[in-house]
């Protein structure tokens, strides 16, 4: 039985998954088991592996490992084909994954002028995540004002304005554990109305 | 100063998924390894860095490879949280090596008062029981933030 090959890790917004090709036995179920090493396993349990048991026997090719590579230290990890008693050989990550390595992308938010309010929506992205906020009066681009917030779902107040002013606004995320911040969404511009709530998005 | 960003939200939560378990194979309830004869809360802020690094070295070096069960459920979560100590450590570590994080004479103290209690039990023993204390840890480093 061969072992699965193509084996990879994909890492966004500090989910991570690890995937494999699958292997193809005519007429037959192969399935798969996953296991984990960090550091300290390295260093301190002569490299011992630990499996993850909702990947362990699985007919997938895509195990979720958020939950077990949560440190920042380096990490490695394998999978094997199994078929009835028979095993593959492991093949194991080439190099090392650290959380650190993640790729962040911009917040989804939405702008909203609501009569003289301006407000911002915010994508939930998990706790381990900051939101920050960059806003500033158009035309007024030397004059911008921040606010940084915890990175659940949430409705912001950003200013309240006069009527006619029109406030851009757009913002990143941070991830303290590793230290990195996304880059900036696309400007998002809305006009503050009247009295009545107007949902008038511009993006540039 | 040191200052580590360590995310003990995550950390808590690994241990409280594995507390009861822990707590459960720890048949001494009389006897507590960092709490014995003082609590931590008593260590002056001065010390807390060198206390924090020495607990952190502790954990690693002596507790969690004692603690490997047969519930994989439980193993994953210690090495977790034995991962998030090793690179709490090293970061640490780098403030020791700058002088930033002197022992005064009290952590010393405080320190051996832990490794005495820690040897007064065969080594499963006391490293389960001071994997079951951790809580008393997260408790004290979220205060002394």
């Amino acid at each position: 039985l061969p072992a699965p090959q193509s084996i990879s890790i994909l890492s966004t917004n500090m989910k991570h998954f690890l995937t494999w090709s699958p292997v193809i036995v005519q007429g037959a179920t192969v399935r798969y088991s996953v296991e984990f090493q960090g550091e300290y396993e390295r260093e301190y349990t002569n490299g011992s592996w630990i499996p993850i048991s909702e990947c362990s026997l699985t007919t997938a090719t895509l195990c979720n490992i958020t939950e077990d590579i949560s440190a920042t230290v380096a990490y490695k990890l394998r999978v094997r084909a199994q078929l009835g008693a028979t095993s593959s050989p492991w093949a194991t990550t080439k190099g090392f994954f650290s959380p650190a390595m993640t790729s962040l992308t911009p917040p989804e938010l939405r702008v909203v002028a609501d009569g003289h309010h301006v407000l911002v929506e915010l994508a939930d992205m998990g706790s381990s995540f900051q939101f920050r906020v960059l806003y500033w009066r158009k035309g007024q681009e030397s004059r911008v004002q921040q606010k940084v917030m915890k990175g659940l779902s949430s409705v912001v107040h950003l200013d309240t304005v006069e009527a006619g002013a029109e406030y851009c606004v757009k913002a990143q995320t941070h991830v303290e554990a590793i230290n990195r911040s996304s880059s900036f969404s696309p400007t998002q511009c809305v006009r503050a109305q009247g009295d009545t709530s107007m949902w008038l998005v511009t993006a540039l | 100063t040191c200052r580590v960003s360590m995310s003990l939200a995550e950390i808590r939560a690994a241990f409280t998924a594995i507390k009861a378990n822990i707590q459960a194979r720890d048949p001494i309830r009389t006897l507590s390894i960092l709490s014995h004869p003082h609590s931590l809360h008593k260590v002056k802020s001065a010390d807390r860095c060198c206390i924090t690094h020495q607990l952190l070295t502790f954990y690693v070096d002596k507790v969690f490879k004692h603690c490997r069960t047969e519930d994989s459920f439980v193993n994953r979560k210690i090495s977790s949280i034995a991962n998030s100590f090793l690179s709490a450590r090293r970061r640490l570590g780098q403030c020791h090596e700058q002088n930033n994080c002197m022992c005064g004479e009290e952590s010393t103290e405080k320190f051996k008062q832990i490794l005495a209690n820690y040897e007064e039990l065969n080594v499963t023993s006391a490293a389960m029981k001071s994997l079951g204390e951790l809580d008393i840890l997260l408790d004290w480093m979220d205060k002394s933030r």
